[in-house]
């Protein structure tokens, strides 16, 4: 095949013709497995006079020949039908897509494909504005009357496996895919794309999330956003996202929404975490009560370090977080509390009322916003424990939520983005 | 935590307000001050059956816009974007900016007109503007644009008292109502015609009322409380028109019918139909109008339209953005704000003439867009059941031959009478 790269909007509308004889027109590409990181095209969809006819690759004997795309012979069977197949024109041209390297929401102006190892490949998706002129049809007027600036006009291109459409086309495709792409962003970063997109689309990109990274991005959204979102993917999602959501914060949600919704997401969910977040829900938003999050690692005071490390070990993956360890008795009361730090310190055998801290600093769950973040700034500490009067355990309040209740909104908004990034950014533009 | 940007927030408070209010900001803008006052003072009473036909598409035209948002979940610009390709999106898009730049720049007429009567000078208080607008889409609040949608209602209520103590002849309000008055032959009547429609059916509405149903979230089973939402907020809008228009009518056109020479020249001679009701203040509360509805609508309207743009041609935007995270959505948004406040510096600018003529363009491109409208939502492709009624067809091809009709023959009354 003489085609090595070239755009489909330049391939569409071209003349197909067997034995250089014209049969129609070039109209439509079908891929099979739009899940592959750079997708085959299967097959040419050709315009006939006798209607669309889906031509195998195996029967393209030349995509660029003379300006024509030459077959074997002419294609005779129609065109799948678009619910089995992804179709780049009519399924992704013009469509929005999530450009899950450079965080953004684009529409594809155009579609790169590339003959690499004898088949021809999707490789890119055009989002600039070199797209749109040579959809426009300027791409030759420009060349012609505008060198110097046709030359200056930046060409994006979004390499495929960064490509994210929004709306999957073919709903079947996304049990085969093994990982959506929308999963290698960060939770904040997802969040912001989010929040660019209306409630319809939220909801298409959460439902192509799992659980875990659904919650994780929810927790990064304002009450409003959150509350469409819920409203939109269906109870029982919801109440399954809802679980795997830090207490806290899935309690503030739950408290946005009206009675009857929050009880039908309750009773979705396990018993034990319906019970937790019934209690957190109670509290007002601005106390501690309502900060804090049952998910603290307790242990036992008559345990010796060494099996302490070990029970962390085996409890600590379903902990957010582990650096203070609360000594608890059986009734739950706090007795003491535990560094991370002095626990791996000590000798394995020590006991752990004996090395615990047992002056503890804690907080009424009325505690206001302000001062909660003010005893935690006074004693340096990461976490502040909840106790009620009987000195009974409720919760902990975090040193990353005392901050986020009592920084200005718009002051959160200024602040840098600083975004872990877990695959480094290839190179998606030229020119 | 990731908060709404403005543009969300924006249509979410347009939509919880309800069409109406989105249909009374757009159509009852400065252009539409200036536009139902002329009807008014220049013809009467007889211009106001323009009124009912106006409604009816108003309503057809809006309900048409609230379905496909809430049955595709895509704005206005999407589905001309993804049903009509990049061509033709281009073009409808470069009209767009081009129309909403001229009405932005109407908007700082009002302005500029409002400065006059207070009588400071346009060359100080533009600038200003322009620099408040900024400000203003910095620190958007929500409880700001609220009072400031409440303060702007309140002069429209000042127009129904005040065409009330005008003590109009209310059988020639009836007459004017239910009579069609046609003056083929009369271009100046066909003028403000063409600019009535322009004003009420605004093109750029039709995308801030379709993308504020989608970010509400408004789905098929909301769709019949949003029809009640548009029917009660276009006739509202229409019935605040009509009253515009008969204070305008009571007062300076009747006065100009027995002999008085009020023949305004300015938008600020149109203060005069506030006098039954304030007398004296009328100028102050006429000025305080149009200053408030100026600068509101110059804040969202180059924003929003360089968000539509964007949209359609798929440029990332958003306000709290870096410059060179989304340098097509900034310019375009600062080309026209400032290209609409500069056009307002010229000298010697005729500011009520533009104005209305912002609203003629305004309805002649309408057909256009109606047809864009029209292809798409009975596309089953697209709207599944929820295609147009044999009824909406009707009215809405309708919509589009008259308007179409009147356009052309205005388009050839001016070839043939030469530019005026």
């Amino acid at each position: 095949m003489a085609f090595h790269e070239g755009f489909v909007s330049e391939l569409v509308g071209r003349r197909a013709t067997v034995n250089d004889l014209p049969i129609g027109k070039v109209a439509d590409f079908l891929v099979n497995k739009p899940e592959d990181t750079f997708p085959a095209v299967d097959g040419l969809v050709i315009k006939t006079a006798q209607g669309p006819r889906f031509a195998p690759m195996e029967t393209i004997a030349d995509v660029d020949h003379d300006g024509a795309v030459a077959l074997t012979s002419a294609p005779k069977v129609a065109a799948p039908p678009d619910s089995d197949s992804l179709y780049l024109v009519s399924d992704l041209l013009d469509k929005q897509i999530v450009d899950v390297d450079g965080r953004k929401v684009v529409r594809i102006n155009d579609i790169e494909l590339a003959n690499t190892g004898g088949k021809l490949r999707v490789v890119a998706a055009d989002v600039g504005v070199s797209g749109l002129l040579r959809r426009l049809g300027l791409k030759s007027f420009g060349k012609r009357f505008t060198p110097w600036i046709y030359k200056n006009v930046p060409r994006s291109l979004i390499a495929w496996n960064s490509v994210a459409p929004i709306r999957e086309t073919n709903p079947s495709h996304v049990q085969l895919s093994q990982e959506s792409k929308f999963a290698r962003m960060h939770p904040s970063e997802l969040a912001e794309i989010i929040t660019d997109l209306s409630a319809r689309e939220a909801a298409a990109v959460i439902h192509q999330l799992d659980d875990e990274t659904a919650a994780d991005a929810l927790e990064h959204l304002d009450a409003e956003t959150q509350r469409t979102i819920i409203e939109d993917i269906g109870t029982e999602r919801a109440a399954d996202i809802i679980e795997e959501m830090d207490s806290d914060d899935a309690a503030d949600l739950l408290a946005e929404l009206p009675e009857d919704q929050q009880t039908q997401l309750l009773a979705e969910m396990n018993e034990y975490t319906a019970g937790e977040l019934r209690e957190l829900v109670k509290y007002s938003e601005d106390t501690a009560g309502g900060l804090m999050t049952t998910d603290y690692t307790w242990i036992y005071p008559h345990r010796t370090a060494e099996q302490t490390i070990r029970k962390i070990r085996e409890i600590a993956p379903e902990s957010e977080f582990i650096y203070y360890l609360y000594v608890v008795d059986k009734q739950d009361r706090l007795l003491g509390v535990l560094t991370l730090r002095a626990l791996l310190l000590a000798p394995p055998d020590a006991t752990i009322e004996h090395i615990m801290e047992s002056d503890v600093v804690t907080l009424a769950t009325d505690t206001p916003a302000r001062d909660v973040a003010a005893t935690i700034a006074r004693y340096d500490l990461l976490a502040v424990p909840v106790v009620d009067a009987d000195f009974k355990m409720l919760g902990i309040v975090t040193v990353d939520d005392a901050i986020d209740a009592i920084m200005p909104e718009n002051l959160a908004r200024e602040l840098p983005r600083i975004t872990a990034r877990k695959h480094p950014r290839p190179s998606t533009s030229s020119g | 935590m990731r908060k709404r940007s403005f543009w969300r927030s924006l249509l979410l408070l347009l939509s919880v307000l309800g069409p109406g209010f989105v249909t009374a900001s757009a159509g009852n803008d400065v252009g539409g001050i200036a536009t139902y006052s002329a009807a008014g003072a220049q013809f009467g009473y007889r211009v106001l059956w323009t009124l009912v036909p106006l409604a009816v598409s108003l309503i057809v035209v809006q309900e048409m816009a609230t379905r496909m948002g809430a049955v595709t979940g895509k704005g206005l610009a999407s589905l001309v974007r993804e049903n009509f390709g990049v061509r033709t999106s281009f073009f409808a898009m470069f009209a767009l900016f081009v129309i909403n730049t001229g009405i932005t720049a109407t908007e700082f007429v009002g302005i500029a007109t409002a400065s006059q009567m207070f009588g400071i000078s346009r060359y100080i208080v533009i600038p200003i503007a322009v620099v408040a607008v900024f400000f203003f889409i910095l620190r958007f609040n929500n409880k700001v644009v609220e009072r400031t949608f409440v303060v702007f209602s309140l002069i429209y209520l000042t127009y129904i008292v005040s065409a009330v103590l005008a003590h109009p002849d209310w059988h020639a309000v009836v007459m004017g109502t239910v009579v069609p008055d046609l003056h083929f032959n009369n271009i100046e009547y066909l003028v403000v015609v063409v600019g009535l429609i322009g004003t009420t059916i605004s093109p750029y509405m039709q995308f801030f009322l379709q993308s504020a149903v989608v970010e509400k979230g408004t789905d098929e089973q909301d769709l019949w409380m949003a029809r009640t939402d548009v029917v009660t907020g276009s006739i509202l809008a229409i019935a605040l028109a009509g009253f515009m228009i008969i204070a305008n009518a009571a007062t300076i056109y009747v006065a100009n019918a027995h002999g008085a020479h009020l023949a305004p020249k300015e938008a600020a001679d149109f203060a005069a139909a506030l006098q039954p009701l304030a007398g004296e203040g009328a100028a102050v509360i006429f000025a305080l109008g149009i200053l408030n509805a100026g600068l509101f609508t110059a804040t969202v309207l180059p924003l929003s339209t360089s968000y539509v743009v964007c949209e359609a041609l798929g440029f990332e935007a958003a306000v709290d953005r870096k410059f060179s995270e989304a340098p097509v959505f900034f310019t375009l948004f600062g080309v026209g704000l400032i290209a609409g406040a500069a056009m307002v510096l010229i000298p010697g600018l005729p500011f009520l003439k533009f104005t209305i003529y912002a609203q003629v363009v305004q309805g002649m491109l309408l057909p256009f867009e109606l047809i864009l409208m029209l292809i798409i939502i009975n596309k089953r492709s697209v709207m599944g059941t929820y295609t147009n009624s044999v009824l909406a067809n009707a009215i809405g091809w309708a919509t589009v031959v008259i308007i179409g009709g009147l356009s052309l023959f205005y388009g050839i009354h001016l070839i043939l009478g030469g530019f005026r």
